[in-house]
């Protein structure tokens, strides 16, 4: 966490959200783009329904994790028409999202597996 | 990578714009989804936008941006300050720039030719100067026998230019060899450029290039140029091409409008013989350039240079049958050629100083006007430094602060310097041939004024800064200013800064009073007839006049000049009319040094007609003026002689009394400047103060044109004229014009115009320095006001409470006037002290440019010590009149 102070003057600054959370965000917005083309608020339900509502994101979260990872051009938004008739921007993965989705689940699944050992290591509890 | 390339994409406003539209539109159609159940489901949409806007933010890039929108609008709140500090350092970095583009333009650019880098130019080394010509046979020869070089000639000329058929004033031009623009690769831009086949020696093709420029002045862009016929000479030529823009050949200040091969010559310099074919002169009017081909070294051709020139028949003996000894010289002119660089190169230096200075001193100013900014502002940064913001902060923002000053400060600079430059140049070509030079700020001059700009800001803004970052976080932000809690006096730095500019302005405005009396002394040398009356001058070339040698000619030319003077005489407001060989402000003559008394005196020749002294105003202060009987080559040689003949040819001894005669001197002047017989004196007259305004007269002796022998047939008109010159000038040039229309005239000039052009350097020094002292005196003036102004406000209760306690309203004034005289008393003493000295040092390097005064002249340090005391106390009489008149009861009310 960056420190607290706030430079009250003249200049805000606003932390989005909690960093370290930003990379799962975004692992799990890519991980969801990987079955199709979404638009934004398509991606905040997919996220719950897929997680079995266990991960609820407001969209309001989501967006500024979209644009960044649009930046970083990894997913790429295009203006559709909807089934509905509707004008909507539509993302989809690009071949170097769909890299860097790869090298953070190895990540991911690698970190998780490392927790997971230590919590199922034996050893003694002290009294 | 790319995230960060996009990043910077999207600092472009329209890119920046297109983006928020997107996000705006996009946000947009999904509130209006079919399939949302509810819309707060979306969350704080606003909130939203704003989190992913951040995404798009350099982050460093978006802080310092915000500091400069902070700054912007923080000096949009104080404009006194901003413009203050905004035009005195415009001033400094105006100035410097100014000189550095003259500096680059003479001698800095390179020249706009296809390989600057491989271009030398060729002249020959005398035991005592420099010859930088040569003629037409040797440029031949060097042709045929210099291998491993491809070498061009040229020649600089005025043309005689018809473009209508009636007179025009004559233009700049130049005769350039066929291999001239193939060796500089410049390619016309319509039609084609001179080549070889121009050039054939035995008649030239009578066709000319014009220059871009004067293509567009003279022609309006004609696009049927080519083709079109102009008279030069009275030849017509037709002209074939345009060279490109910004193209002037290789000597730099100049530029000439035609082009034509070298071996028109006869017809396009009528005034001279045919040089090409017959050179009964010895006239080195050739310059020429050349490129090594390689292999060859420049060693190799400089070793065939040197032998050609030292053959036998390379050039003439002398009258004692021996041949100089000359070596071949190559010299590098990348840069071009320019005696300019040469003339000015002590006057740069001076300005070069007095633009630092000024520099130094708006810096100062500037450093302390934002000192004190800096203190009012204590309270701000005590707050936000409580509120947790890093010193680094807060010293970043007053930096950027000052760098944006220094900025609009520099935007500023350019402006006036770009003007500042073309009333120099303009200013320096007065009454003297145009100076022509390219000024178009360009990259270097933007890059020098941007690092001039960004120095001072960092010179200025540092102290501040660091001052700013001090401000302790304990500080109660909310204390006001001006309680005698504060502590007393003015901040320290502000007052070593007001020392440094008392200390450097003593040195300016010293060396401007040393500058201003050494011009004042020359002036007062100069103060002739020519100063003080019109005078009108203007050259007078017929054709052939070069070569009067030619039997008829002199008594043609004498018939012409004499015809010309009685047409002139019967003008309305001329007063007298005579004619000599040359302007008397000209250091060209007739004559030479002569063996006397086995030294050498240069003793000088000049021609004239009678009522020349009349006419200039020089008094005969014994025996007659000459007279028309005595233009005659069958009648007595005579002579008139000045007093400084007499002074050093006679002993002192009038010749008038004595009959002394003017011996047959062995001359070394031109063959036959002196008669072989004795001449008789019949006259003395006064010293002209010219052309050498800074020494001795040397020794005159004046003849009649048809009694001196000289190959030389030009001569000068001179008309001494009362009232309005301008219509007289009209009337003059016409007629001078109509005596040979075929020979390039000249313009009219006032002899008080060339005195002021020949002190061009002196009055560009006095010129510069005075007006800088004037910025310099405001600029100290307002520190010191500042100074006092806030010493009194910040010790308002102070003074009251003093003054309900029975303090004197003269206590008061010493107590806020001992800064001031403090700050004043060391500014001025350190800096009369390392100034003198520096300009000790000085004195043998500004001794060319000083007339009758010495660098280190001590009234003039004493009268700039006088003159800033003055200021200052001038500068603080109105604050300290203000505390003298404090109310004690509310001042202390304000506890």
């Amino acid at each position: 966490m960056r420190p607290s102070y706030q430079d009250s003057l003249h200049i805000e600054y606003r932390y989005t959200s909690m960093e370290p959370l930003h990379g799962v965000l975004d692992m799990l917005v890519l991980r969801t783009l990987l079955f199709g083309p979404l638009h934004g608020y398509g991606i905040a339900g997919a996220i719950r329904d897929g997680s079995g509502e266990a991960v609820q994101i407001e969209f309001g979260s989501l967006y500024p994790s979209l644009k960044r990872l649009e930046i970083q051009g990894w997913i790429a938004g295009t203006w559709e028409i909807s089934e509905r008739n509707r004008r909507v921007k539509v993302y989809r993965l690009t071949p170097a999202g769909r890299k860097q989705l790869r090298q953070e689940t190895s990540q991911w699944t690698a970190f998780v597996e490392g927790v997971g050992r230590l919590l199922k290591a034996p050893g003694k509890e002290s009294a | 990578m790319i995230a960060r390339w996009r990043r910077l994409l999207l600092l472009l406003p329209w890119r920046r714009r297109a983006a928020e539209q997107d996000m705006q539109d996009e946000l947009q159609s999904l509130a209006e989804l079919d399939d949302l159940a509810d819309r707060r489901e979306l969350g704080n949409l606003t909130l939203a936008a704003e989190d992913a806007r951040a995404q798009w933010g350099v982050t460093w890039l978006d802080d310092i941006g915000n500091d400069v929108r902070h700054a912007v609008r923080g000096l949009r709140r104080h404009p006194g300050f901003t413009a203050t500090v905004v035009t005195s350092l415009a001033i400094g970095i105006g100035a410097s720039t100014a000189l550095f583009t003259l500096i680059d333009a003479v001698s800095g650019r390179l020249l706009p030719v296809a390989d600057p880098q491989r271009l030398v130019a060729l002249a020959q080394q005398y035991e005592t100067r420099t010859e930088q010509g040569f003629t037409y046979q040797q440029f031949q020869r060097l042709n045929e026998q210099l291998t491993g070089m491809t070498l061009a000639g040229y020649s600089h000329q005025q043309f005689a230019v018809s473009v209508t058929g009636g007179t025009e004033l004559p233009v700049e031009g130049e005769l350039v060899s066929g291999s001239y623009f193939p060796l500089l690769g410049i390619h016309a831009i319509r039609g084609r450029l001179l080549q070889p086949e121009d050039d054939r020696p035995g008649g030239g093709n009578p066709v000319a290039v014009i220059s871009d420029a004067w293509w567009a002045e003279r022609f309006a862009r004609d696009p049927n140029i080519v083709g079109r016929v102009l008279r030069i000479g009275n030849t017509p030529f037709t002209i074939v091409g345009i060279t490109p823009p910004g193209f002037f050949g290789v000597e730099v200040g100049t530029a000439p409008r035609v082009f034509v091969p070298l071996t028109t010559q006869p017809l396009v310099m009528t005034a001279n013989e045919n040089l090409i074919e017959s050179p009964i002169q010895f006239l080195t009017w050739v310059r020429v350039l050349g490129a090594i081909d390689p292999p060859a070294s420049s060693g190799q051709v400089r070793g065939q240079l040197d032998a050609i020139i030292r053959s036998q028949d390379w050039q003439p003996p002398d009258k004692n049958g021996r041949r100089p000894h000359t070596t071949g010289v190559l010299m590098n002119v990348s840069t071009g050629r320019s005696e300019l660089g040469a003339k000015f190169s002590t006057t740069f230096m001076v300005l070069t100083v007095v633009v630092g200075i000024v520099l130094a001193i708006a810096c100062a100013n500037t450093a302390n006007l934002a000192l004190a900014r800096a203190a009012v502002r204590r309270p701000e940064f005590a707050l936000r430094l409580a509120l947790g913001a890093r010193p680094w902060r807060i010293i970043r923002q007053v930096t950027v602060e000052s760098l944006v000053l220094a900025a609009a400060a520099g935007a500023g600079g350019v402006a006036l310097s770009y003007v500042a430059t073309r009333a120099l140049v303009l200013f320096a070509s007065a009454g003297q041939s145009a100076i022509t030079l390219e000024l178009t700020p360009d990259m270097r001059i933007l890059a020098f004024a941007t690092i001039v700009s960004t120095v001072a800001g960092l010179a200025f803004g540092l102290a501040p800064a660091i001052r700013a970052s001090r401000a302790s976080a304990r500080d109660n932000p909310l204390q006001d200013i001006g309680t005698t809690r504060h502590r007393i006096g003015a901040p320290g730095p502000a007052r070593i800064f007001l020392i440094v500019q008392v200390a450097l302005s003593v040195t300016l405005l010293a060396g401007t009073g040393v500058f201003v009396a050494s011009l004042r002394n020359l002036l007062r040398q100069a103060d002739g007839i020519a100063a003080r009356e019109q005078v009108l001058t203007v050259r007078v070339a017929p054709r052939g006049s070069d070569q009067r040698n030619t039997p008829g000619t002199s008594e043609r030319l004498d018939r012409l000049y004499r015809g010309l003077q009685e047409e002139v005489s019967q003008m309305a407001g001329v007063k007298a009319v005579s004619m000599s060989s040359v302007s008397p402000l000209s250091p060209l003559t007739l004559g030479g040094p002569v063996d006397f008394n086995g030294a050498k005196v240069v003793v000088r020749i000049m021609m004239v007609y009678p009522s020349y002294f009349g006419a200039l105003g020089l008094t005969i202060t014994s025996g007659r003026d000459l007279d028309a009987r005595d233009n005659d080559p069958a009648a007595p040689p005579v002579a008139v002689v000045n007093r400084a003949y007499v002074r050093r040819m006679l002993g002192g001894v009038d010749p008038i009394a004595s009959g002394a005669t003017i011996p047959a001197f062995t001359s070394r002047g031109p063959a036959g400047t002196i008669a072989p017989q004795p001449i008789a004196i019949v006259g003395v007259v006064a010293d002209s103060p010219y052309p050498n305004l800074r020494q001795e007269s040397e020794p005159v002796i004046y003849r009649t044109f048809l009694q001196t022998r000289t190959g030389r047939g030009q001569m000068v008109l001179h008309v001494r004229t009362h009232g309005d010159p301008s219509s007289v000038a009209r009337q003059v040039r016409a007629l001078v014009q109509n005596v040979d229309p075929t020979t390039p005239s000249f313009a009219v000039v006032s002899l008080a115009d060339e005195v002021s052009a020949t002190l061009i350097r002196e009055r560009l020094m006095a010129m510069f320095a005075t007006v800088f002292s004037g910025v310099v005196i405001v600029l100290i003036a307002v520190g010191l006001y500042g100074l006092t102004a806030f010493g009194v406000a910040r010790r308002t209760p102070e003074i009251g409470l003093r003054l309900a306690l029975g303090a004197t309203g003269w206590d008061v004034y010493q107590l806020v006037i001992r800064h001031a005289a403090q700050v004043m008393a060391i500014g001025v003493v350190t800096g009369t002290l390392v100034s003198w000295a520096a300009m000790r040092l000085a004195t043998s390097r500004l001794g060319d440019v000083l007339f009758g005064v010495r660098a280190d002249d001590p009234a003039a340090f004493a009268a700039a010590a006088i003159a800033l005391l003055l200021v200052a106390m001038a500068a603080s009489l109105v604050p300290a009149r203000r505390a003298m008149r404090i109310e004690p009861i509310s001042a202390l009310r304000k506890e």
